[in-house]
Protein backbone atom coordinates (compact mmCIF):
# COMPACT_ATOMS: atom_id res chain seq x y z
CA UNK A 1 0.00 0.00 0.00
CA UNK A 2 1.28 3.41 -0.85
CA UNK A 3 1.37 6.17 1.72
CA UNK A 4 -1.22 8.88 1.28
CA UNK A 5 0.42 12.21 2.18
CA UNK A 6 -2.57 14.44 1.57
CA UNK A 7 -6.17 13.41 1.88
CA UNK A 8 -8.57 16.33 1.46
CA UNK A 9 -12.30 15.66 1.54
CA UNK A 10 -15.02 18.21 0.81
CA UNK A 11 -12.87 21.16 1.89
CA UNK A 12 -14.79 24.44 1.92
CA UNK A 13 -13.84 28.03 2.54
CA UNK A 14 -15.69 31.33 2.32
CA UNK A 15 -14.58 34.91 2.75
CA UNK A 16 -17.74 36.66 3.89
CA UNK A 17 -20.41 35.74 1.37
CA UNK A 18 -17.93 34.62 -1.27
CA UNK A 19 -17.39 30.89 -1.50
CA UNK A 20 -13.75 30.57 -2.51
CA UNK A 21 -13.53 26.81 -2.20
CA UNK A 22 -16.52 24.55 -2.73
CA UNK A 23 -16.18 20.89 -1.98
CA UNK A 24 -12.51 20.24 -2.77
CA UNK A 25 -11.46 16.57 -2.59
CA UNK A 26 -8.19 15.01 -3.68
CA UNK A 27 -5.40 12.75 -2.47
CA UNK A 28 -1.67 12.73 -3.06
CA UNK A 29 0.69 9.80 -2.70
CA UNK A 30 4.13 9.92 -1.17
CA UNK A 31 6.82 10.89 -3.65
CA UNK A 32 4.37 12.33 -6.14
CA UNK A 33 4.30 15.82 -7.58
CA UNK A 34 0.93 17.49 -8.01
CA UNK A 35 0.52 20.59 -10.16
CA UNK A 36 -2.47 22.82 -9.54
CA UNK A 37 -3.41 25.02 -12.46
CA UNK A 38 -6.27 27.42 -13.06
CA UNK A 39 -7.09 31.06 -13.71
CA UNK A 40 -6.52 33.67 -11.02
CA UNK A 41 -9.29 33.76 -8.48
CA UNK A 42 -9.97 30.05 -8.97
CA UNK A 43 -9.13 29.33 -5.32
CA UNK A 44 -5.84 27.51 -5.87
CA UNK A 45 -3.82 29.82 -3.65
CA UNK A 46 -6.44 29.64 -0.92
CA UNK A 47 -6.30 25.85 -1.08
CA UNK A 48 -2.52 25.98 -0.68
CA UNK A 49 -2.89 28.36 2.25
CA UNK A 50 -5.27 25.95 3.97
CA UNK A 51 -2.85 23.06 3.41
CA UNK A 52 -0.05 25.12 4.99
CA UNK A 53 -2.26 26.47 7.79
CA UNK A 54 -2.07 30.11 6.75
CA UNK A 55 -5.86 30.01 6.43
CA UNK A 56 -8.44 27.90 8.21
CA UNK A 57 -11.05 25.91 6.33
CA UNK A 58 -14.77 26.24 7.11
CA UNK A 59 -15.78 22.72 6.22
CA UNK A 60 -14.51 19.29 5.22
CA UNK A 61 -11.60 17.22 6.47
CA UNK A 62 -7.89 17.11 5.82
CA UNK A 63 -5.22 14.54 6.68
CA UNK A 64 -1.58 15.38 6.15
CA UNK A 65 1.14 12.72 6.44
CA UNK A 66 -1.56 10.32 7.64
CA UNK A 67 -2.62 12.53 10.53
CA UNK A 68 -5.74 14.69 10.74
CA UNK A 69 -5.42 18.47 10.65
CA UNK A 70 -9.16 19.05 10.78
CA UNK A 71 -12.21 16.82 10.71
CA UNK A 72 -15.68 17.25 9.36
CA UNK A 73 -18.18 17.51 12.22
CA UNK A 74 -21.72 18.24 11.06
CA UNK A 75 -20.43 20.02 7.97
CA UNK A 76 -17.99 22.17 9.91
CA UNK A 77 -14.20 21.87 9.94
CA UNK A 78 -13.05 21.15 13.48
CA UNK A 79 -9.32 21.62 13.94
CA UNK A 80 -7.00 19.48 16.06
CA UNK A 81 -5.23 20.87 19.15
CA UNK A 82 -2.60 23.58 18.76
CA UNK A 83 0.09 21.02 19.54
CA UNK A 84 -0.99 18.69 16.74
CA UNK A 85 -1.40 21.56 14.31
CA UNK A 86 2.13 22.64 15.08
CA UNK A 87 3.43 19.11 14.59
CA UNK A 88 1.90 19.06 11.11
CA UNK A 89 3.11 22.59 10.43
CA UNK A 90 6.67 21.32 10.91
CA UNK A 91 6.11 18.51 8.43
CA UNK A 92 5.11 20.91 5.68
CA UNK A 93 7.14 23.61 3.95
CA UNK A 94 6.04 26.46 1.73
CA UNK A 95 7.87 28.39 -0.96
CA UNK A 96 6.24 31.74 -1.67
CA UNK A 97 5.75 33.55 -4.93
CA UNK A 98 7.65 36.59 -3.68
CA UNK A 99 10.19 34.62 -1.65
CA UNK A 100 9.62 36.32 1.72
CA UNK A 101 13.24 35.91 2.70
CA UNK A 102 14.30 37.73 5.86
CA UNK A 103 16.09 40.80 4.46
CA UNK A 104 18.05 41.53 7.63
CA UNK A 105 19.61 38.05 7.77
CA UNK A 106 22.42 36.78 5.55
CA UNK A 107 21.60 33.94 3.16
CA UNK A 108 23.17 31.47 5.58
CA UNK A 109 21.19 32.77 8.53
CA UNK A 110 17.96 32.70 6.53
CA UNK A 111 18.51 28.96 6.27
CA UNK A 112 19.82 28.32 9.80
CA UNK A 113 17.50 30.53 11.88
CA UNK A 114 14.49 28.21 12.00
CA UNK A 115 16.65 25.09 12.31
CA UNK A 116 18.14 26.57 15.45
CA UNK A 117 15.13 28.37 16.94
CA UNK A 118 12.49 25.77 16.10
CA UNK A 119 14.27 22.43 15.69
CA UNK A 120 16.90 23.33 18.33
CA UNK A 121 19.77 22.15 16.16
CA UNK A 122 23.28 23.20 17.12
CA UNK A 123 24.95 26.04 15.24
CA UNK A 124 27.38 23.63 13.53
CA UNK A 125 24.68 21.20 12.55
CA UNK A 126 22.41 23.93 11.17
CA UNK A 127 25.25 25.55 9.25
CA UNK A 128 26.54 22.36 7.70
CA UNK A 129 23.00 21.52 6.62
CA UNK A 130 22.62 25.00 5.15
CA UNK A 131 25.94 24.78 3.29
CA UNK A 132 24.97 21.39 1.84
CA UNK A 133 21.68 22.84 0.61
CA UNK A 134 23.38 25.90 -0.83
CA UNK A 135 25.75 23.62 -2.73
CA UNK A 136 22.77 21.74 -4.06
CA UNK A 137 21.22 25.05 -5.15
CA UNK A 138 24.53 26.07 -6.72
CA UNK A 139 24.75 29.05 -4.38
CA UNK A 140 27.55 28.14 -2.00
CA UNK A 141 29.39 31.38 -2.77
CA UNK A 142 26.37 33.41 -1.62
CA UNK A 143 26.26 32.18 1.99
CA UNK A 144 27.36 35.53 3.38
CA UNK A 145 25.40 37.71 0.97
CA UNK A 146 22.18 39.45 1.90
CA UNK A 147 18.93 38.81 0.01
CA UNK A 148 19.02 42.31 -1.53
CA UNK A 149 22.23 41.34 -3.32
CA UNK A 150 20.65 38.36 -5.10
CA UNK A 151 18.71 37.99 -8.34
CA UNK A 152 15.11 36.81 -8.19
CA UNK A 153 16.06 33.31 -9.22
CA UNK A 154 18.78 33.15 -6.57
CA UNK A 155 16.35 34.44 -3.93
CA UNK A 156 13.86 31.76 -4.84
CA UNK A 157 16.52 29.05 -4.62
CA UNK A 158 17.53 30.34 -1.18
CA UNK A 159 13.91 30.21 -0.11
CA UNK A 160 13.67 26.61 -1.34
CA UNK A 161 16.80 25.81 0.67
CA UNK A 162 15.28 27.53 3.70
CA UNK A 163 12.18 25.33 3.42
CA UNK A 164 14.19 22.13 2.80
CA UNK A 165 16.40 22.78 5.82
CA UNK A 166 13.42 21.95 8.03
CA UNK A 167 13.18 18.46 6.46
CA UNK A 168 9.54 18.78 5.44
CA UNK A 169 7.67 15.70 4.30
CA UNK A 170 5.55 17.72 1.89
CA UNK A 171 6.77 20.84 0.13
CA UNK A 172 4.30 23.36 -1.25
CA UNK A 173 5.04 25.99 -3.89
CA UNK A 174 2.80 28.99 -4.46
CA UNK A 175 3.50 30.14 -8.02
CA UNK A 176 7.26 29.92 -7.42
CA UNK A 177 8.23 31.45 -10.75
CA UNK A 178 5.51 34.07 -11.25
CA UNK A 179 7.69 36.89 -9.91
CA UNK A 180 10.66 35.90 -12.07
CA UNK A 181 11.94 36.86 -15.49
CA UNK A 182 11.67 34.01 -18.03
CA UNK A 183 15.40 33.25 -18.00
CA UNK A 184 15.38 32.99 -14.21
CA UNK A 185 12.29 30.80 -14.23
CA UNK A 186 14.27 27.94 -15.75
CA UNK A 187 16.89 27.78 -13.00
CA UNK A 188 14.15 27.53 -10.37
CA UNK A 189 12.16 24.92 -12.28
CA UNK A 190 15.35 22.90 -12.68
CA UNK A 191 15.72 22.79 -8.90
CA UNK A 192 12.10 21.70 -8.45
CA UNK A 193 12.56 18.99 -11.09
CA UNK A 194 15.66 17.80 -9.24
CA UNK A 195 13.61 17.48 -6.06
CA UNK A 196 10.96 15.53 -7.96
CA UNK A 197 13.64 13.06 -9.07
CA UNK A 198 14.58 12.60 -5.42
CA UNK A 199 10.94 11.68 -4.79
CA UNK A 200 10.09 14.69 -2.69
CA UNK A 201 6.32 14.96 -2.23
CA UNK A 202 5.35 18.32 -3.69
CA UNK A 203 2.33 20.42 -4.56
CA UNK A 204 3.00 23.19 -7.04
CA UNK A 205 0.54 25.94 -7.89
CA UNK A 206 1.83 27.12 -11.22
CA UNK A 207 1.24 28.94 -14.48
CA UNK A 208 4.12 27.05 -16.13
CA UNK A 209 2.16 24.65 -18.28
CA UNK A 210 5.27 22.88 -19.58
CA UNK A 211 6.33 22.17 -16.04
CA UNK A 212 2.86 20.99 -15.03
CA UNK A 213 2.68 18.69 -18.03
CA UNK A 214 6.24 17.44 -18.12
CA UNK A 215 7.32 17.25 -14.49
CA UNK A 216 4.33 16.32 -12.39
CA UNK A 217 2.70 12.97 -11.70
CA UNK A 218 -0.74 14.45 -11.29
CA UNK A 219 -2.45 17.64 -12.32
CA UNK A 220 -5.51 19.35 -11.08
CA UNK A 221 -7.43 22.14 -12.81
CA UNK A 222 -9.42 24.50 -10.61
CA UNK A 223 -11.92 27.13 -11.60
CA UNK A 224 -14.49 29.00 -9.56
CA UNK A 225 -13.57 27.21 -6.34
CA UNK A 226 -14.04 23.66 -7.61
CA UNK A 227 -11.78 21.01 -9.11
CA UNK A 228 -12.98 20.89 -12.69
CA UNK A 229 -10.69 18.13 -13.85
CA UNK A 230 -7.88 16.08 -12.36
CA UNK A 231 -5.69 13.22 -13.38
CA UNK A 232 -2.60 12.28 -15.31
CA UNK A 233 -1.02 15.50 -16.66
CA UNK A 234 -0.40 14.22 -20.17
CA UNK A 235 -4.02 13.11 -20.39
CA UNK A 236 -5.23 16.39 -18.91
CA UNK A 237 -3.25 18.55 -21.33
CA UNK A 238 -3.64 16.48 -24.47
CA UNK A 239 -7.24 15.39 -24.05
CA UNK A 240 -9.02 17.88 -21.84
CA UNK A 241 -12.57 16.66 -21.27
CA UNK A 242 -14.02 19.81 -19.83
CA UNK A 243 -14.77 22.84 -21.96
CA UNK A 244 -13.49 25.20 -19.24
CA UNK A 245 -10.09 23.49 -19.18
CA UNK A 246 -9.91 23.54 -22.98
CA UNK A 247 -10.54 27.27 -23.00
CA UNK A 248 -8.01 27.82 -20.24
CA UNK A 249 -5.33 25.86 -22.08
CA UNK A 250 -6.05 27.74 -25.27
CA UNK A 251 -5.17 31.03 -23.61
CA UNK A 252 -1.60 29.72 -23.27
CA UNK A 253 -1.33 28.70 -26.90
CA UNK A 254 -2.45 31.98 -28.41
CA UNK B 1 32.24 85.21 31.73
CA UNK B 2 33.57 82.06 33.40
CA UNK B 3 30.82 82.35 35.95
CA UNK B 4 28.22 82.70 33.22
CA UNK B 5 29.44 79.57 31.44
CA UNK B 6 29.37 77.71 34.75
CA UNK B 7 25.77 78.82 35.31
CA UNK B 8 24.80 77.73 31.83
CA UNK B 9 26.37 74.32 32.38
CA UNK B 10 24.27 73.92 35.53
CA UNK B 11 21.21 74.70 33.41
CA UNK B 12 22.42 72.28 30.78
CA UNK B 13 22.55 69.58 33.43
CA UNK B 14 18.80 69.95 33.97
CA UNK B 15 18.09 70.01 30.25
CA UNK B 16 20.09 66.82 29.72
CA UNK B 17 18.30 65.13 32.62
CA UNK B 18 14.91 66.02 31.17
CA UNK B 19 16.10 64.78 27.79
CA UNK B 20 17.32 61.38 28.95
CA UNK B 21 14.52 60.71 31.43
CA UNK B 22 11.93 61.51 28.74
CA UNK B 23 13.55 59.11 26.28
CA UNK B 24 14.06 56.43 28.91
CA UNK B 25 10.34 56.23 29.59
CA UNK B 26 8.66 57.41 26.38
CA UNK B 27 10.56 55.15 23.96
CA UNK B 28 9.25 51.93 25.57
CA UNK B 29 5.90 53.40 26.66
CA UNK B 30 5.27 54.50 23.08
CA UNK B 31 5.21 50.82 22.17
CA UNK B 32 2.48 50.13 24.68
CA UNK B 33 0.49 53.06 23.26
CA UNK B 34 1.06 51.83 19.68
CA UNK B 35 -0.20 48.38 20.66
CA UNK B 36 -3.26 50.01 22.23
CA UNK B 37 -3.86 52.03 19.09
CA UNK B 38 -3.82 48.80 17.05
CA UNK B 39 -5.79 46.78 19.61
CA UNK B 40 -8.58 44.47 18.49
CA UNK B 41 -10.66 45.72 21.43
CA UNK B 42 -12.51 48.79 20.16
CA UNK B 43 -12.73 50.79 23.44
CA UNK B 44 -8.97 50.37 24.00
CA UNK B 45 -8.39 51.65 20.48
CA UNK B 46 -10.73 54.64 20.96
CA UNK B 47 -9.23 55.59 24.29
CA UNK B 48 -5.66 55.38 22.96
CA UNK B 49 -6.63 57.37 19.90
CA UNK B 50 -8.19 60.10 22.04
CA UNK B 51 -5.07 60.23 24.18
CA UNK B 52 -2.83 60.57 21.12
CA UNK B 53 -5.09 63.25 19.61
CA UNK B 54 -5.01 65.32 22.81
CA UNK B 55 -1.25 65.02 23.20
CA UNK B 56 -0.60 65.97 19.60
CA UNK B 57 -3.43 68.47 19.34
CA UNK B 58 -2.57 70.76 22.25
CA UNK B 59 0.62 72.72 22.94
CA UNK B 60 3.23 71.01 25.09
CA UNK B 61 3.60 74.20 27.10
CA UNK B 62 -0.07 73.97 28.03
CA UNK B 63 0.30 70.30 28.96
CA UNK B 64 3.19 71.21 31.25
CA UNK B 65 1.01 73.70 33.09
CA UNK B 66 -1.83 71.20 33.24
CA UNK B 67 0.26 68.42 34.75
CA UNK B 68 1.68 70.77 37.31
CA UNK B 69 -1.51 72.55 38.38
CA UNK B 70 -4.20 69.92 37.80
CA UNK B 71 -3.39 67.81 40.89
CA UNK B 72 -3.65 70.91 43.01
CA UNK B 73 -7.04 71.96 41.69
CA UNK B 74 -8.45 68.45 41.59
CA UNK B 75 -6.95 66.83 44.70
CA UNK B 76 -5.66 69.89 46.58
CA UNK B 77 -2.30 68.25 46.57
CA UNK B 78 0.76 68.93 44.54
CA UNK B 79 3.92 67.11 43.68
CA UNK B 80 7.44 67.97 42.79
CA UNK B 81 7.75 70.35 39.84
CA UNK B 82 10.42 68.26 38.18
CA UNK B 83 8.16 65.20 38.38
CA UNK B 84 5.35 67.13 36.66
CA UNK B 85 7.75 68.14 33.92
CA UNK B 86 8.94 64.57 33.28
CA UNK B 87 5.35 63.26 33.37
CA UNK B 88 4.22 65.80 30.78
CA UNK B 89 7.17 65.15 28.47
CA UNK B 90 6.87 61.37 28.72
CA UNK B 91 3.14 61.38 27.99
CA UNK B 92 3.56 63.83 25.13
CA UNK B 93 6.49 62.09 23.49
CA UNK B 94 4.99 58.62 23.96
CA UNK B 95 2.09 59.74 21.76
CA UNK B 96 4.45 60.82 18.98
CA UNK B 97 6.62 57.71 19.26
CA UNK B 98 3.49 55.53 19.28
CA UNK B 99 2.43 56.90 15.91
CA UNK B 100 5.91 56.34 14.50
CA UNK B 101 5.98 52.75 15.80
CA UNK B 102 2.51 52.13 14.42
CA UNK B 103 3.46 53.35 10.95
CA UNK B 104 6.54 51.11 11.08
CA UNK B 105 4.64 48.04 12.23
CA UNK B 106 1.87 48.53 9.69
CA UNK B 107 4.31 48.96 6.83
CA UNK B 108 5.74 45.48 7.44
CA UNK B 109 5.04 43.07 4.62
CA UNK B 110 2.65 40.37 5.84
CA UNK B 111 4.80 37.85 3.99
CA UNK B 112 7.36 38.19 6.78
CA UNK B 113 4.77 37.02 9.32
CA UNK B 114 3.64 34.21 7.01
CA UNK B 115 7.15 32.96 6.30
CA UNK B 116 7.83 32.97 10.06
CA UNK B 117 4.64 31.07 10.77
CA UNK B 118 5.32 28.44 8.12
CA UNK B 119 8.84 27.91 9.49
CA UNK B 120 7.39 27.36 12.96
CA UNK B 121 8.58 30.48 14.80
CA UNK B 122 6.44 31.41 17.78
CA UNK B 123 4.66 34.77 17.73
CA UNK B 124 7.10 36.23 20.24
CA UNK B 125 10.13 34.96 18.34
CA UNK B 126 8.73 36.39 15.11
CA UNK B 127 8.18 39.76 16.74
CA UNK B 128 11.59 40.09 18.37
CA UNK B 129 13.78 38.50 15.71
CA UNK B 130 12.01 39.14 12.43
CA UNK B 131 9.69 42.13 12.78
CA UNK B 132 11.31 44.41 15.37
CA UNK B 133 14.78 44.62 13.76
CA UNK B 134 13.22 45.61 10.44
CA UNK B 135 10.79 48.09 12.00
CA UNK B 136 13.69 49.61 13.94
CA UNK B 137 15.55 50.34 10.72
CA UNK B 138 12.45 51.76 9.04
CA UNK B 139 11.51 54.16 11.81
CA UNK B 140 15.00 55.31 12.73
CA UNK B 141 14.90 58.57 10.69
CA UNK B 142 11.50 59.55 12.13
CA UNK B 143 12.62 58.76 15.67
CA UNK B 144 15.78 60.81 15.07
CA UNK B 145 13.61 63.73 14.04
CA UNK B 146 11.56 63.53 17.24
CA UNK B 147 14.67 63.28 19.40
CA UNK B 148 16.11 66.43 17.82
CA UNK B 149 12.83 68.20 18.58
CA UNK B 150 12.98 66.98 22.17
CA UNK B 151 16.36 68.64 22.70
CA UNK B 152 14.79 71.98 21.80
CA UNK B 153 11.53 71.24 23.65
CA UNK B 154 13.36 70.84 26.96
CA UNK B 155 13.48 74.64 26.99
CA UNK B 156 9.72 74.70 27.61
CA UNK B 157 10.33 73.38 31.13
CA UNK B 158 11.30 76.96 31.96
CA UNK B 159 7.56 77.69 32.09
CA UNK B 160 7.39 75.82 35.38
CA UNK B 161 10.46 77.58 36.69
CA UNK B 162 12.85 74.67 36.21
CA UNK B 163 16.33 76.11 36.04
CA UNK B 164 17.26 74.45 32.79
CA UNK B 165 19.48 75.94 30.12
CA UNK B 166 17.02 78.37 28.57
CA UNK B 167 15.75 79.68 31.90
CA UNK B 168 19.27 80.22 33.18
CA UNK B 169 20.23 82.01 29.98
CA UNK B 170 17.17 84.23 30.21
CA UNK B 171 17.81 85.20 33.84
CA UNK B 172 21.48 85.87 33.23
CA UNK B 173 20.55 87.90 30.21
CA UNK B 174 18.30 90.27 32.14
CA UNK B 175 20.84 90.49 34.97
CA UNK B 176 23.73 91.57 32.73
CA UNK B 177 21.59 93.51 30.19
CA UNK B 178 22.98 91.49 27.31
CA UNK B 179 21.75 88.87 24.86
CA UNK B 180 25.08 87.04 25.00
CA UNK B 181 23.87 84.34 27.46
CA UNK B 182 20.90 83.54 25.20
CA UNK B 183 23.19 83.35 22.20
CA UNK B 184 25.53 80.97 24.04
CA UNK B 185 22.54 78.83 25.05
CA UNK B 186 21.63 78.65 21.38
CA UNK B 187 25.11 77.35 20.61
CA UNK B 188 24.68 74.73 23.36
CA UNK B 189 21.40 73.50 21.86
CA UNK B 190 22.98 73.40 18.44
CA UNK B 191 25.94 71.33 19.66
CA UNK B 192 23.65 68.89 21.48
CA UNK B 193 21.58 68.37 18.38
CA UNK B 194 24.66 68.02 16.25
CA UNK B 195 25.73 65.13 18.50
CA UNK B 196 22.21 63.62 18.35
CA UNK B 197 22.08 63.87 14.56
CA UNK B 198 25.55 62.34 14.18
CA UNK B 199 24.57 59.52 16.53
CA UNK B 200 21.53 58.67 14.38
CA UNK B 201 23.66 58.93 11.24
CA UNK B 202 26.05 56.33 12.61
CA UNK B 203 23.29 53.94 13.63
CA UNK B 204 21.61 54.32 10.24
CA UNK B 205 24.87 53.59 8.48
CA UNK B 206 25.42 50.52 10.65
CA UNK B 207 22.07 49.18 9.43
CA UNK B 208 22.86 49.93 5.82
CA UNK B 209 24.00 46.40 5.08
CA UNK B 210 20.53 45.37 3.93
CA UNK B 211 17.55 46.86 2.15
Amino acid sequence: MSDIMINAQNVMKSFGDTEVLKDISFTLEKGHVLSIIGPSGSGKSTLLRILTQLETADGGSLDLVGKPLFKNVNGKAVYESAEKRRELNLKTGLVFQNFNLFPHFSVLRNITEAQRAVLKRSKDEAESKAIDLLKKMNLEDKANSYPCELSGGQKQRVSIARALAMDPEILFFDEPTSALDPELTLEVLKVIRGLAEEKMTMVVVTHEMNFAKGSSDEALFMDGGVIVEKGNPTELFDNPKEERLRRFLNTFNS
Amino acid sequence: MGNLILQLFKGLNFSVRIFFLTLLFSLPFGFVVAKGRMSKIAPVRWFTDLYIQIMRGTPLILQLLFFYFAPFYIFHASYDRFFAVILAYVLNYSAYFAEIYRSGLQSMDKGQYEASQVLGFTKAYTFFHVILPQVFKKILPSVGNEVVTLVKDTSLASTLGIAELFRVAQTSSSRVFSTTPIFIAGVFYFIMNYVVAKFFDIVERKLDYYE
